[in-house]
């Protein structure tokens, strides 16, 4: 039985299947398609469920313009998603500084100002294998910070944080289920955050 | 920190015995840890009642690749400790065991006096707080004047009533001192200590060892990682200072690994404020100048912290 083309499918797929089907988006012939997906998905789950914004899909290394091992996703997090424990304790001290500073009848709480940062993501499934050769290529290929883009003007005179000294991604895991965990993988020997 | 008590001279022996790597000298031990950033493992405890507690003495073990880095670098250099006590052992002449037992009685003899001197220094010390009496040792001439004075004083102590007799009038003839039997930890002397010649190849070593040199020679302390499921847990400074800061796993540069191995320890590692590390030689790169102290022969290590990210 042959179904005239004019019928609506039984099941309408859904916002984010559509979107990774988009061919439009899809049409890049640097990577496999299925990279491209998975970085569409992640950059929808980024988007919608934690809020991220200037998300951007990057082909190509800003800094060797070589085609990466795979479409990376860079974007601004709400707030700020990592802070070196040195810096935790500069911004302590500023918050403490200006609290002592604010007159006695103003509120008395301690407010530590941390921006939020432009953030790599590394899209990757939980099925894959990885090495520390590929690991090494995607950081080799990547820049400290993010590259601003032309649509995210208005923000360019945003000051280079001195703490940012070494190279970092957001590692972005997804399961089958769709499930995603981030992780942040730093290139190098750095101390951990005391929660 | 303290000065260093009894210098040690470099290189010095690690023992190769029964496949393990052990340091019996406590200069040795306490070298190594000052200066070389090599905790061990004290494994002393009793033959079959081992167990896992913080108070277990002499002999350290050593992991291979504490004991390869230390034999790289030429602060020591491994010996077969079987052979060396064999042929040592035989080839001593009797003038010379003779002389060691006697050095040994007269060690005894002086560690027995030190306790006993100790022990009257206490009971002294706990006489004169209570107010019984001052110098004990002195006054064996002038017996009866003490005596009074402890009769005087023990009026007012219903515990010394029934007992008046303290009187050292009644002295005690002074006991022969026995000599303590000592039980030297290092058998270097008697016999002269090997010679670096008779030293043993390098230590084989698991593939974590490129990482584990690249920590120590940017000054971490690693330990064994059994209890947070990695190959070493790495202290910023001596684990008796600080908390670890680190659990490493040691890869091949090529080696696979799973990503769930890297959420998990990732997870476990912000769990108890410590970030996962896995790091491993790159064969492809050029010697870094961090390196330089390891000889050209070392690949640089290229390492990854990984944290949980938090949302």
């Amino acid at each position: 039985m042959t179904r005239p083309g004019l019928l609506k499918p039984a099941v309408q797929p859904s916002p984010l299947q559509s979107l990774v089907a988009d061919s439009n988006l899809l049409s890049k012939q640097s990577h496999l398609p299925s990279l491209h997906s998975l970085a569409l998905q992640l950059q929808h789950n980024l988007q919608y469920q934690h809020s991220w914004t200037d998300l951007h899909v990057h082909t190509h290394s800003p800094v060797t313009n070589e085609p990466l091992p795979r479409p990376l996703l860079s974007g601004l997090p709400p707030q700020r998603l990592y802070i070196h424990p040195d810096e935790q304790i500069e911004l302590l001290k500023n918050a403490d500084r200006e609290r002592k500073a604010r007159k006695a009848g103003d509120k008395d709480t301690l407010e530590v100002k941390a921006e939020p940062e432009r953030e790599w993501v590394l899209p990757t499934r939980l099925s894959e294998k990885w090495t520390l050769h590929r690991l090494a290529d995607v950081f080799n290929g990547i820049s400290k910070i993010p590259p601003e883009h032309a649509s995210s003007g208005a923000e360019e005179e945003r000051a280079v944080n001195p703490w940012r000294t070494k190279k970092r991604v957001v590692l972005a895991t997804v399961d089958t289920d769709s499930t995603v965990v981030y992780y942040i993988v730093h290139d190098g020997v750095v101390k951990p955050r005391q929660n | 920190m303290a000065p260093d008590p009894t210098p040690v001279t470099e290189p010095f022996p690690i023992s190769h015995i029964a496949g393990r790597y052990l340091l019996f000298d406590i200069n040795a031990i306490s070298h190594a840890r000052r200066h070389h950033n090599i905790c061990g493992v004290l494994i002393g405890t009793l033959p079959n009642l081992s167990q896992q507690n913080v108070f277990l003495g002499i002999p350290l073990e050593l992991m291979p690749e504490e004991a390869r880095v230390l034999v790289e670098r030429g602060h020591a250099y491994i010996v077969d400790d079987v052979r060396a006590h064999r042929k040592g052992c035989l080839e001593m002449s009797r003038d010379e065991r003779l002389k060691y037992l006697r050095e040994m009685d007269r060690q005894g003899l002086e560690f027995a006096k030190g306790v006993r001197e100790k022990a009257e220094e206490r009971a002294e010390r706990a006489l004169r707080e209570k107010g019984l009496v001052g110098r004990r040792g002195k006054e064996e001439s002038e017996a009866p004047q003490e005596s009074a004075d402890a009769e005087g004083v023990s009026t007012s102590n219903s515990l010394l009533d029934s007992t008046p007799s303290t009187s050292p009038s009644v002295a005690v003839p002074e006991k022969k001192l026995e000599p303590h039997f000592i039980t030297p930890t290092t058998s270097y002397p008697p016999l002269s200590p090997p010679s670096t010649d008779a030293a043993l190849p390098l230590p084989s070593v698991p593939k974590s060892y490129p990482l584990f040199r690249y920590l120590n020679s940017r000054g971490y302390f690693a330990m064994p990682g059994l209890r947070f499921g990695c190959n070493y847990s790495v202290y910023p400074g001596d684990p008796l200072r600080f908390h670890s800061h680190f659990l490493a796993t040691g890869l091949d540069w090529d080696e696979e690994f799973e990503l769930l191995d890297i959420v998990g320890g990732g997870r476990l590692g912000t769990g108890v404020k410590k970030a996962y590390l896995i790091g491993g030689e790159d064969p492809e790169a050029t010697p870094a100048e961090e390196e330089e102290q390891d000889g050209a022969s070392a690949k640089p290590v290229r390492a990854f912290s990984i944290e949980w990210a938090g949302f």
